[in-house]
């Protein structure tokens, strides 16, 4: 079995670390090649128009993992949550009809998330037993934290390093150490390691940077190329961000948490009630909820992110100017006819705009 | 005399605007950039350099407009700053209590939202170029009449006809289709108009808290018929600017004042000499990765100035730079 999973933000490195924790090999587990305009011209090429970004961008690189060999290929599914329930079967089609007679194993991700997981790890490694998956899983899981842990040094030192570029050449060290990393103590002394690196990078002290939150889609939001590196340009810009969509969190709540009756959308829902009171898919709700929470916070601004035609997201996009939060928004909508210098424009005026704010004393400090 | 000197390189036109120290405007140019930014730049400072009084030193020069980054290395810019906040500026200090901004240009449009003197909130069209000036006057074109001449055919009409104006192509068949009808020129170009300002109105000021007083500005300001749409359904007068067309140039001008007045910082600009230069621009496609960017050079006796277009920053860095 050679099995392949789309390119999703970091997602490939744990996997690969569960793979080979039990005793899979490098031909048994095909990595996405990192995102491409190629990618892309394959998702789109082969999905219909008004298919969603992520829908598009998964397709492109499940095609690719197929063209290295994989046979076995994951994807989500699942009821209630988006058009994404429905991505695996759209797409295992088209792979059909394109001549790839791979496999779907499917994560059911709106029931029984953990052991759906669980089962499949199982079936990928030739049934090894219980102990083993859990403990692959759990290796696995620490690289996720780890990564995510990094990252968030990343952001704050970004917006504030002299040298610019100097974060993201020493995150993109520290993914690749723990990708390489065979053991958690390794891991862990990866991470303090390079959060030890980023906090000695040379910084304007002087500074106090904007503060931006990003919200939206949790595919777009995670995966830089479908947001057209938007975490970067903003770091560019001298802006911090913040966001509470990672797939850290994801992990922990939705596969553990989330059994034991604790919600991380508890607080946030309760905030978006007074303009939306219920789940209308995806991460819509939330989106509401979470630029209540920005605007409390005294954060300057918000982006939020929308693949073009996300029902849930234009929901939430359309009721955000109603709260009674005032904070500034700028919806930026992640589609593949979108170009990079409209969107650059739009940030540099959107940073402009949170500046003369806050140099009028709109913008609270945190 | 110290004076600032701000560049508007935009898609269809290249304004440029001398201002003083008090923000009085010495020298505009208004030009076509013809698909030709480089020389549009050169040849617009040659005419800023003969109308320019002989005792001003031009001490900051600012970029703007969709061509800002190229028009910067070539002037050598102290700033390079986004269309939109050097719009705004600009409508502020001639209408300080201007509420909102209306800019419609050659290939995009903007809605500018602003309570108390500060920019809060901004609208763009993204996709669609409808209701800009490249449609109108692909139009005009196609009516056969000079798009200067087109405000005078809406200002005549006292019947308009209505045109669908959700997208251009409708439009298009729809205005074809209202002249195999007979309705008059008069009425079908002013049907026109109101359906851009509808359409703009729907799309670009969608969810925008419209408030007077409005300024309209950019090139499309010059249209009496839009101006006439626009007055017609907020039934109040839209201002328009005194250089509603160089707002832009004139903005990024102030913008640089400030700028080199708080840093007392020395200009880069680049000198008059450099309409004399040679300016070489070129693109090849990276095949590094399968991404395949596009990279655009700028260059000058073989020396590369600046590189612009990759995902990643490979080609960013300049040797000898």
């Amino acid at each position: 079995m050679r099995v392949g999973i789309p390119q999703w933000g970091n997602v490939y490195i744990p996997v690969k670390a569960m793979v080979h924790r039990l005793g899979a090999g490098d031909n048994d587990l095909i990595i996405p090649p990192p995102m491409t305009q190629k990618t892309l011209d394959l998702g789109v090429r082969y999905s219909p128009t008004e298919a969603c970004l992520p829908y598009k961008l998964t397709l492109g690189s499940l095609i690719e993992t197929c063209e290295l060999g994989a046979d076995t290929l994951v994807q989500a599914r699942g009821t209630g949550i988006c058009r994404l329930g429905y991505y695996a079967k759209g797409q295992e089609q088209m792979l059909h009809d394109l001549g790839y007679n791979a496999q779907f194993l499917t994560i059911d991700v709106s029931h029984h998330k953990l052991l759906s997981i669980m089962k499949l790890i199982k079936n990928v490694s030739n049934d090894a037993p219980w102990h083993k998956v859990i403990s692959a899983f759990s290796f696995g899981m620490s690289k996720l934290f780890a990564l995510d842990k990094i990252e968030k040094v990343v952001w704050k030192t970004r917006a504030v390093e002299i040298e610019k570029g100097m974060a993201n050449r020493i995150y993109r060290e520290a993914i690749k150490a723990i990708d390489e990393a065979m053991e958690r103590k390794e891991v862990k002394n990866i991470t303090k390691e390079y959060i030890d690196r980023l906090n000695r990078v040379s910084k304007n002290s002087k500074t106090d940077p904007l503060k931006v939150g990003i919200v939206g889609e949790i595919y777009v939001v995670i995966e830089p190329f479908a947001n057209m590196d938007i975490e970067v340009e903003l770091g560019k810009l001298g802006v911090e961000i913040e966001r509470t969509i990672t797939l850290s969190r994801w992990v922990k709540y939705s596969l553990f948490l989330n059994y034991l009756g604790i919600s991380e959308w508890r607080k946030v829902h309760r905030l978006a009630n007074p303009y939306i009171d219920h789940d209308v898919g995806g991460d819509g709700w939330e989106s509401v909820g979470e630029k209540v929470l920005y605007a409390r916070n005294g954060y300057d601004g918000v982006m939020h992110l929308a693949p073009f035609t996300c029902m849930p997201e234009i929901v939430a996009q359309n009721i955000m100017p109603s709260t009674k939060e005032d904070i500034p928004v700028l919806a930026v909508i992640c589609d593949e006819q979108q170009s990079k210098q409209g969107m650059l424009t739009r940030l540099e005026a959107f940073v402009d705009l949170l500046e003369f704010r806050r140099r009028r004393g709109n913008g609270r400090r945190i | 005399m110290k004076t600032y000197l701000g560049v508007d390189v935009g898609s269809v036109t290249t304004k440029l605007a001398l201002i003083d120290g008090s923000l009085n405007t010495l020298a505009s140019i208004y030009l076509r950039t013809r698909g030709n930014p480089v020389d549009m730049v050169k040849e617009g400072l040659e005419e800023i350099k003969e109308q320019m009084p002989p005792e001003a030193e031009i001490c900051g020069v600012a970029t703007t407009g969709s061509g800002r980054y190229l028009a910067g290395v070539i002037l050598g810019a102290d700033l390079v700053k986004n269309e939109i906040t050097a719009h705004a500026v600009a409508a502020m200090h001639y209408m300080p209590d201007v509420q909102t901004i209306f800019e419609i240009g050659g290939q995009d449009s903007k809605v500018i939202i602003i309570r108390d003197g500060i920019v809060i909130d901004f609208g763009m069209n993204s996709v669609c170029a409808a209701g800009t000036g490249s449609f109108l006057e692909h139009q005009a074109e196609r009516l056969n009449i000079r798009i200067e001449d087109f405000g005078g055919h809406a200002l005549r009409s006292g019947n308009p006809a209505r045109i669908a104006g959700r997208c251009t192509v409708f439009a298009e068949s729809d205005m074809i289709h209202k002249q195999q009808m007979g309705y008059p020129i008069d009425d079908i170009i002013y049907g026109l108009c109101q359906s851009m300002v509808r359409n703009y109105l729907n799309n670009v000021a969608l969810g925008k808290e419209i408030r007077p007083k409005m300024a309209f500005q950019g090139g499309v300001a010059f249209n009496k018929g839009i101006v006439r749409a626009f007055n017609e359904t907020f039934d109040t007068e839209v201002y328009i600017s005194p250089h509603n067309e160089l707002m832009g140039a004139i903005g990024a001008a102030f913008l640089v004042k400030e700028e080199m007045e708080n840093n007392h910082g020395k200009t880069s600009f680049a000198g008059f000499g450099i309409s004399e230069t040679e300016y070489k621009t070129s693109s090849f496609i990276c095949k590094a990765c399968p991404n395949l960017c596009e990279i655009s050079q700028i260059s000058v006796n073989g020396k590369v100035l600046a590189r612009w277009g990759g995902r990643c920053d490979m080609w960013e860095r300049i040797e000898g730079k």
